[in-house]
């Protein structure tokens, strides 16, 4: 049975409004086209499309992925057509929908952040920008941006002078304490902050006594990683006043609702897409649910009341 | 908005070789028709442990009434396929598909050699029954590779249909004991490149000796890769595999939006 007014599950992240709180976690969902033959990329609160940099990269060799219990390891190392061909060959596509496209940004110096972050303002069609200073897989730039809340703070600031779009900052969980650089690039002016990126981990294959992935290590995603990353959002809710978006081994309404109960005013769906396409709509659909069964009106309603 | 994840019922999941099994799954009619070589995800419905779906290659597909029939020729190699092997008759499985660029098939020239070791022999088999289905007037030969006589799976359709079968194995239980790729160069003097395609599939080992013969030649040779993969979409780009690009240079594709099917030529073996 269906209930006469379906709940009001809008949500705002400073000026960007979205139509839902679900959002695709970048590397996970292409660069939106890959999954548009199986969700409805209308419905979706944002896509947030695979890491761009200045130019094309390459990324890392394989074997690049490795099963894990309740998730995996991935070692990708940022492969990306790069910020031209990504405005001229895939933006145009995603204008097609009534979306908000948010471009997630990656560069090895202050100076390609800035220079990624102009050519995509200037580009029609991008809604925010989420700032990549956390993945644990390149060599250079990635994770060494994120965990020094210093350094954090200043590409912060560099990409805030080059943009007028929303700057979100995406946070890696292989720190101390996460708070101090979520503090730091609220300080810089970010706009909101994402969390988490994936844990770095490894597997070691006993046959040969190698490591199951050419880059020895990798970042661990998936359910496994849930508890760790509402315990994170926890930590940093408490210390920011800026939006936080929820990212970590979300595969069920449940899941998501564990996040907006912290006090995530969104969340990110990952590794959950490749397993299950439709996971975001599933997601998406459960938490109307959710709000109806409990007579909640709004999803706002729910966002920040955890009671601990 | 058109792919869906079709709920697909197992009618038979049976151990025909050792380690080797064969599965049929019944899905919905809707179900697009699979080229040879393209490959489905599959993953057991409801269950998070092996977590990632497992790419498969079709085997065999054929339209029923009112339903379709995968079948799928998949060896027992870790955790996510000994699962599968357990899976009894009315098990429900997550069937994602067909993904993947098939064979490409261009208009069949007086010979089609196919050259496959072990379960490689999967895609095939397909393969040579929708060329034989096409092109009824070119000569197949097929080339087969086995550890031992055991291990000798899904020549069923083959033997039917190709012209010559030649069946190797490491040990000379049964055949010729030989590789497979040694046995197709002694042959190789009855092929004319320019109106001969070759189509391949097998363990690296295998794929890469059959570069090294084909190298110095002009035949043109498809071959079908296998890699891990997450998503099989395209999306997370788990399943990179080295090849030339257009300028000549490294590049990494994705075995699963790229390929799975590749020119023997582009790939580049580090």
């Amino acid at each position: 049975m269906k209930s006469k007014t379906s709940p009001q599950i809008a949500v705002h992240l400073g000026r960007l409004k979205l139509k839902n709180p679900v959002m695709t976690a970048s590397g996970t969902f292409g660069y939106g086209e890959e999954y548009a033959d199986y969700v409805d990329l209308n419905r979706l609160g944002a896509v947030v499309v695979k890491g761009l940099s200045l130019k094309p990269r390459l990324g890392n060799p394989p074997p690049r992925i490795m099963e894990t219990t309740g998730g995996m390891l991935n070692a990708v190392g940022l492969q990306n057509i790069g910020v031209d061909a990504f405005i001229e060959e895939k933006l145009p596509f995603l204008r097609k929908y009534d979306v908000a496209v948010i471009a997630n940004i990656y560069g090895e110096t202050y100076d390609e952040y800035k220079k990624v972050a102009k050519k995509l303002s200037a580009a029609k069609g991008v809604h925010a920008l989420e700032l990549n200073i956390s993945c644990p897989n390149v060599k250079k730039g990635g994770v060494s941006f994120g965990s020094d809340p210093k350094v954090a703070a200043r590409v912060t600031q560099a990409v805030k002078e080059e943009t007028s779009l929303p700057v979100i900052v995406k946070l890696t969980p292989n720190v101390t304490d996460i708070a101090v650089i979520a503090q730091a690039v609220e300080k810089a002016g970010a706009d909101a902050i994402s969390l988490i990126n994936t844990l770095t981990g490894m597997a070691v294959d006993l046959k040969t006594r190698k490591p199951y992935l050419r880059n020895i290590t990798g970042g661990l995603s998936g359910p496994a990683i849930k508890p760790v990353a509402l315990r994170m959002v926890w930590e940093v809710v408490k210390k920011v006043s800026v939006p936080v978006i929820g990212i970590g081994g979300i595969m069920t309404a449940e899941d998501a609702l564990e996040f907006l109960i912290l006090g995530a005013k969104a969340v990110q769906i990952g590794t959950a897409n490749f397993i299950n396409p439709h996971a975001t709509m599933e997601v998406i659909e459960g938490i109307k649910d959710y709000l109806t069964a409990n007579k909640i009106k709004d999803v706002n309603e729910i966002i920040g009341t955890f009671q601990p | 908005m058109a792919k869906n994840i079709y709920i697909g019922e197992i009618s038979k999941n049976k151990e025909i070789q050792e380690d080797c099994f064969l599965m049929k799954v019944k899905v919905a009619a809707s179900f697009e028709t699979p080229l040879p070589g393209q490959f489905v995800m599959i993953r057991i419905a409801g269950l998070n442990d092996p977590f990632l779906s497992r790419p498969i290659s079709i085997y065999s597909f054929s339209r029923r009434n009112n339903f379709c029939l995968i079948e799928l020729l998949y060896r027992v190699v870790g955790k996510g396929t000994q699962i599968m092997a357990g899976l009894i008759e009315g098990s429900q499985v997550e069937i994602n598909g067909p993904l993947g660029n098939g064979f490409e098939i261009q208009a069949v020239g007086k010979n089609a050699v196919f050259i496959a070791g072990g379960i490689g022999i999967a895609p095939m088999s397909l393969l040579i029954e929708n060329l034989s289905r096409r092109f009824p007037s070119s000569l197949m030969t097929l080339y087969f590779g086995a550890q031992r006589e055991t291990a000798v799976v899904g020549l069923d359709k083959p033997q039917k249909l190709c012209h010559d079968v030649n069946v190797c194995t490491d040990d000379g239980s049964l055949g010729e004991k030989n590789l497979v790729t040694q046995a197709f160069q002694k042959d190789m003097k009855k092929f004319l490149p320019a109106n001969t395609s070759i189509y391949a599939c097998g363990p690296r080992g295998m794929l890469l000796s059959l570069a090294k013969i084909l190298n110095k030649g002009t035949f043109n040779c498809q071959v079908s890769l296998e890699e891990r993969m997450a998503c099989g979409t395209g999306a997370c780009m788990g399943c990179a595999v080295a090849v030339k690009d257009k300028k000549n240079t490294l590049a990494y594709q994705r075995v699963c939006a790229d390929g799975p099917v590749f020119n023997l030529r582009d790939i580049i073996w580090e």
